[in-house]
């Protein structure tokens, strides 16, 4: 009698064989992309400011997540690689003469050639030891920037770059931002589905395992680490341009936290899920520091309960809801092992830990 | 560098030490037993240095310090304690990124929580009177206090060294470095021996910050400063070693205060530089033990 219903019956997006996957309808994100080109229109110009933060860190989390969430690496460094992208747009045009424009297209080579190299030194490391070594490099960079002040101005940071006239108008930078932010995010998208992105989830799955199948798990997780930095790159330089300069603060471990917490808030086990989280964080950040001083608290205690209670974020909430909505089967991948108390077992191979 | 000159550097590098071994040895501790990089150590460093500010300005006179010596570190260990009990508790056995991320998140409410009880305005702390002043050490001139904390450094070594190797409690973290769950299985309350464990470390940040306050100007943010000088320190000795810990503060307290004579502006990248090193040629750190 109750075995009639199967969970099989959800297995009903099978790729078919007409349309190829990348030219399927994507209803989510096509709702996400009428949105955000009306949203400027529906807010006053201050708010315009905040959505164009929104969609830095999107494509800031979403680069962080090509670690996190696709290959369960944990790094520290990784606000380094987007501040070094900040700082090619404001050096390549204080020293050079560069157009930011040009400098833009600078920030994700820059980034990526760096987090090529600093990725060799991290990666001799695993697990926990790797976020720390990675904490080393990332410090080591930030005090670069901070100290060198004849070719970086040091802890003034730069200001002032000069856009060209067409980005002046606040409208107009939003959507060069857009479209910098929706190209970023469609090419991450279309690697993480690619098989390349497969192998690195299968790293993440179980890196042990992972390695008997002949896969380098090294090699890819340095091609991973080299994308996300590449990409923290890009966010970074969306990020000069958005404020008309750079600062050393850009490159600083806490900076990191900001992916980190974004990602988690929004869920870290869906490719959607850093986008939906800059959402919410970039707009619950502005409302809470204009009404409310300390920030820190509510984004503490907001964290601490996602982390206790719903450890996969919003994306995964809402797959729940929906779920009990429909009467259909709960999301599979809850990253929550089991609790067992007072004990703890070697780290489960399962999403996300430390490596 | 004259003898003298170098000889007072170096001993400003070990009273520099001797705090971030008081305080790397509470991060150290922490995670030997439970396994748990606690990114809020240095909330605790912070929170005992304002602490000790309001608790010597409540004892006025001679004994000020010594009460905020005594009554700072506590009050820090009970915030650990509830912190334990109401968070970290229910993610042991969790992924170790959920833990890192927790004691993240509670940095970031410790260190609301003081500046709304603080207010942004930098603080200080006088030194005790038995403390003040400077010694003449074979021509050097060296502030008596930072004397002071070097031979309390020395004692708190000593202290968690007896504790460790001498006492049941010490038996049971020890064994708890090594097997937890077989440590539960023979009777011992692992639950309540981890509560313990995080409020004897969150009491060596506060120790930390008692005796760092009267050479510092206390600010917001040195909480940050002080956890990544600790990460420092633990990743060039080793997390979880007692002995990795003394080693990784006097190369890192040392290396600063002559890094700061020969390149002013890079004394920190030099310090950084060495922890890069030492994890390249020794990924566990020196002394440090290899992650399960």
């Amino acid at each position: 009698m109750s075995t009639t219903t199967t969970p099989t019956r959800r297995r009903s997006r099978r790729p078919s064989l007409a349309t190829p996957d990348w030219m399927r309808p994507r209803t989510g994100w096509t709702a996400a992309a009428v949105i955000a080109v009306a949203a400027p229109w529906l807010v006053d110009e201050r708010q315009v400011f905040v959505l164009m933060m929104v969609l830095i860190l999107a494509v800031f989390a979403t680069s962080y997540n090509i670690l996190l969430g696709n290959t369960g690496m944990v790094s520290f460094a990784h606000a380094s690689y987007y501040g070094v992208g900040a700082y090619a747009v404001t050096l390549s045009a204080l020293h050079l003469g560069w157009s930011p424009l040009l400098g833009m297209a600078l920030a994700p080579v820059a980034a990526g050639a760096l987090g090529y190299l600093t990725g060799l030194v991290a990666l001799r490391a695993t697990r926990l030891y790797f976020a720390l070594l990675t904490l080393a490099i990332g410090q080591l960079m930030y005090v670069v920037m901070f100290q060198w002040r004849t070719f970086t101005r040091g802890d003034d940071g730069i200001h002032g770059l000069r856009l060209p006239d067409v980005l002046g108008p606040t409208l107009n930078r939003y959507y060069f931002l857009l479209l910098l932010a929706a190209l970023a995010i469609a090419i991450m998208g279309v690697a993480m589905r690619s098989p390349f992105g497969a192998t690195l989830r299968a790293i993440r799955e179980n890196r042990d395992r992972a390695g008997f199948l002949g896969i380098k798990v090294k090699r890819y997780e340095l091609a991973a680490f080299t994308l996300g930095s590449a990409f923290a790159g890009w966010a970074g330089g969306m990020y000069a341009i958005f404020d008309r300069g750079s600062f050393p603060l850009l490159l600083h471990w806490t900076t990191s936290a900001e992916p980190i917490f974004v990602t988690l808030i929004g869920g870290m086990n869906s490719f959607a899920g850093p986008v939906v989280g800059a959402v919410i964080f970039g707009l619950l950040r502005d409302y809470v520091t204009r009404n409310f001083v300390y920030w820190g608290v509510v984004l503490g205690l907001v964290l601490l309960t996602l982390i206790l209670f719903l450890p996969g974020g919003t994306v995964e909430g809402l797959k729940r809801l929906w779920a009990r909505f429909t009467g259909g089967p709960p999301p599979e991948g809850d990253p929550a092992a089991p609790d067992h108390p007072g004990v703890d077992e070697p780290a489960p191979a399962s999403r996300g830990g430390v490596r | 560098m004259s003898t003298n000159a170098l000889l007072l550097q170096i001993l400003t590098g070990l009273s520099r030490a001797a705090i971030l071994f008081i305080v790397a040895a509470g991060l150290s501790l922490v995670f030997g037993a439970m396994r748990i990089v606690n990114i809020a150590h240095g909330s605790f460093y912070m929170l005992g240095a304002f602490l000790a500010v309001t608790v010597a300005g409540a004892v006025a006179g001679p004994f000020g310090f010594v009460a905020a010596l005594v009554v700072a570190p506590l009050i820090v260990a009970v915030v650990g304690g509830v912190i334990e009990v109401s968070a970290l508790r229910r993610l042991y056995g969790k992924e170790h990124l959920l833990q890192l991320l927790a004691t993240f998140a509670v940095l970031l409410v410790l260190h609301d929580a003081v500046r709304w009880f603080y207010g942004e305005r930098p603080r200080s702390l006088r030194a005790p009177e038995f403390a003040r002043g400077s010694v003449d050490l074979a021509g050097t001139i060296y502030p008596r206090y930072g004397l002071f904390i070097i031979v309390a450094a020395l004692l708190i070594a000593g202290g968690l060294w007896a504790l460790m190797s001498r006492t049941g409690l010490g038996r049971d973290i020890r064994a708890a470095v090594s097997d937890p769950e077989m440590l539960g299985m023979v009777g011992v309350d692992v639950r309540r021996l981890f509560t313990i464990v995080f409020m004897l470390g969150a009491a060596l940040g506060g120790i930390g910050g008692v005796l760092a306050a009267p050479q510092t100007t206390l600010l917001l943010g040195m909480d940050v400063d002080i956890i990544v000088q600790s990460f420092a320190v633990v990743i060039i000795g080793g997390l979880g070693s007692l002995l990795g810990t003394a080693v990784g503060a006097v190369l890192v307290g040392v290396t600063f205060a002559l890094g700061i004579v020969w390149f002013p502006s890079a004394a920190m990248a030099i310090v950084f530089l060495v922890m890069v090193a030492v994890l390249v040629v020794r990924p566990t750190g020196l002394f440090g033990i290899p992650e399960a």
